[in-house]
């Protein structure tokens, strides 16, 4: 049973948003259900094998059975959890299962009789992004992408109205990063022959220099970065994070950025070595730069928001930067910090993204001038919202600390300290962010919305979206005290062995 | 120069995701990105198959009929399977994406009665 475990986490979602779409046509209540089966299922799957993958190493899948286990010549598709990908994959389903029951209400308020078909192409997102994160074969990859592209493309056209040209940006934008990835592909098979992360890993090295594959290279990063949104094609993420509907945001933003972050890792790490980047200075200093300039201008323009949802989309912005940054100093530090805060930003966005939706919820919008009294009318929200603030600035011992700290030190180690400085500038925003809407929110004249019965002083979120967000945000200090043992047992057999320490 | 001719039909797969590219980014008319889009997938698509191509190639079905090498193959005359197979997938995505591409684009113009990017935004400014 536990060598299925891999394909499970796949198809758990799958015949959820399959099953979902099925009984939309008749029993519509009865997807939200299916598709909570389904993750919950994935989701036990994923946290066991995290525990076979500390203890006996990397576990490969050959789907159908098809292709031997030795050497060269895998034939079919191959499924990999190894310690790159096992932390993502338990973050990724535990965060869709908590996204899962969090949504509900949200959904019946925000889309009441459209929501037909909500939660089966809410699953169709997560299959997606498991698959990008669990797969051993760069073409599967990509056909998980666009499966994962096109279910959130719908997902933020739910949003009606200005959600709908947002939808159409991140459709052109998405599908050119995407054929990018492809063409990148092509590149690589025409030289390796074959599309098996595993082979063609063992290939490249043998192949020594060669023009084309370094061409390859640059084109599926690329493409990961359109898709991620890092900072010259990062257009089209604030609209429409903004303008979808806050629960298609709650999975999207956290998930879905993170999790083409990953792609790029597994590329630089595994696919390709951490030697491409090593041995092309000019390149790396190009995106050290780009990254530095991604965290700075999204933390200037977070500071000129008014809309707390927008806002948000702009932190999504410069974590990417962080991550993208932290992958490109290629040193041992970096690419841990790296590593641990794909999982860890995972985190902290969704609890942000749940906070936000449970004033949404109260407030039906989300201006900073709609904060007042907040902190009285919903202390158990704010309080959440709080915590998640201090991750992302990086307070210990909440997660964010942590990631951050190796990042600054990898920075160090490399001596990029226009990176640093980044990092330190985006943490100050984040900070007077904060102080600005603890400010707004203990002001005492409170929104006529959220005022609600005057006899009754508080007036919090139903408890299925409050004890969901209450959770994320307690995860983000538990996470922060299990890192080090993290790194330990897992990220730090993933790096590259090539790494001077 | 004769690279360059002998090669031609990566020639063309340049100009066809360059026309595509030009036209997804540069073109104002939502119709017209969509349309960009296709383009550019085609270029991607012809790329493949001109990977996998080979000069009087057969088709990879290894039966005695189709085949008088079977049963032991001359890899060099059997085009490769693996790019054609893996283009069926890719142009299911493509038309799945032109799709939802299209759909946006009317739900846009039902709201602006226009196709014209410059336009819509100038009405969502409203």
């Amino acid at each position: 049973m536990t060598e299925h475990l891999p394909i499970i986490i796949i198809l758990g979602p799958l015949l959820g948003a399959v099953l979902a779409a099925f009984t939309a046509w008749f029993r519509p209540k009865l997807s939200h259900p299916l598709v909570f089966v389904g993750l919950a299922i994935s989701f036990a799957a994923a946290l066991k094998l995290v525990f076979i993958v500390a203890d006996a190493g990397a576990q490969k899948y050959w789907l159908g059975g098809w292709g031997t286990k030795q050497g060269h010549g895998v034939v079919g598709i191959q499924i990999t959890v190894d310690h790159l990908n096992t932390l993502l994959l338990a973050a990724v389903s535990g965060i869709a299962l908590l996204t899962t029951l969090y949504t509900k209400r949200l959904v019946d308020a925000e889309l009441a009789r459209r929501q037909r078909y909500f939660y089966a192409l809410f699953s169709l997102l997560v299959t997606g992004l498991l698959g990008i994160t669990i797969t051993g074969d760069i073409f599967n990859l990509y056909v998980f992408m666009e499966i994962a592209a096109l279910s959130s493309y719908a997902l933020i056209a739910y949003g009606r109205g200005r959600a709908y040209m947002a939808a159409f940006n991140y459709l052109i934008m998405g599908t050119m990063g995407a054929c990018l990835y492809l063409l990148g592909v092509g590149f690589v098979f025409a030289k390796t022959g074959t599309l098996n992360i595993d082979d063609v890993s063992a290939i490249i090295p043998e192949l020594g220099q060669s023009q084309a594959l370094f061409v390859g290279f640059v084109l599926i990063l690329l493409g990961a970065w359109a898709k991620m949104a890092f900072f010259p094609f990062h257009g089209w993420l604030p609209n429409s994070y903004a303008y979808a509907p806050t629960a298609s945001t709650a999975l999207l933003a956290p998930l879905a950025t993170k999790v083409s972050v990953y792609a790029m890792l597994r590329i630089m790490v595994t696919v390709y070595s951490i030697d491409y980047i090593i041995h092309s200075p000019a390149t790396q200093s190009l995106v050290l730069y780009l990254s530095s300039i991604a965290i700075v201008a999204a933390s200037f323009f977070s500071l000129t928001q008014t809309n707390l949802k927008k806002l948000a989309a702009y932190f999504v912005l410069s974590e990417i930067g962080y991550m993208v940054g932290g992958a490109w100093l290629a040193n041992k530090p970096g690419l841990t910090g790296a590593m641990v805060h794909v999982v860890a930003d995972a985190a902290m966005t969704s609890a942000l993204f749940m906070a936000i939706g449970c004033i949404v919820y109260r407030l039906g919008q989300a201006q900073l001038d709609d904060l007042k009294g907040v902190f009285f009318k919903m202390p158990v929200t704010m309080a959440a919202f709080v915590v998640t603030m201090a991750a992302l600035i990086g307070v210990p011992p909440t997660c964010g600390f942590f990631s951050k700290w190796y990042l600054i030190q990898g920075a160090a180690q490399a001596g990029v300290w226009h990176f640093v400085a980044a990092l330190l500038l985006s943490s100050l925003v984040k900070a007077i962010i904060l102080f600005r809407i603890i400010e707004i929110g203990y002001n005492r004249v409170p929104h006529p919305a959220i005022e609600g019965n005057p006899a009754i002083p508080r007036n919090e979120a139903p408890l299925s979206m409050l004890i969901p967000t209450v959770a994320m945000a307690l995860g983000l200090i538990a996470l922060g005290l299990v890192t080090s043992t993290l790194v330990n047992t897992i990220i730090s057999k993933a790096l590259p062995a090539a790494l001077t320490p | 120069m004769e690279n360059l001719i002998a090669n031609f039909n990566y020639v063309i797969v340049v100009i066809l995701m360059m026309i595509g590219l030009w036209s997804m980014l540069a073109q104002k008319n939502l119709i017209k990105k969509c349309i960009g889009m296709a383009i550019f997938q085609t270029g991607i698509i012809l790329f493949f198959i001109s990977i996998g191509a080979k000069d009087n190639a057969l088709i990879p079905i290894l039966t005695e009929a189709a085949n008088h090498t079977y049963p032991d193959p001359d890899i060099a005359k059997i085009a490769n399977p693996l790019t054609q197979i893996l283009m069926l997938t890719a142009i299911v995505v493509g038309v799945a994406t032109l799709g939802v591409g299209l759909a946006l684009a009317q739900k846009i113009y039902q709201q602006h009665s226009s196709f014209d990017e410059d336009e819509i935004l100038e009405n969502q400014r409203k």
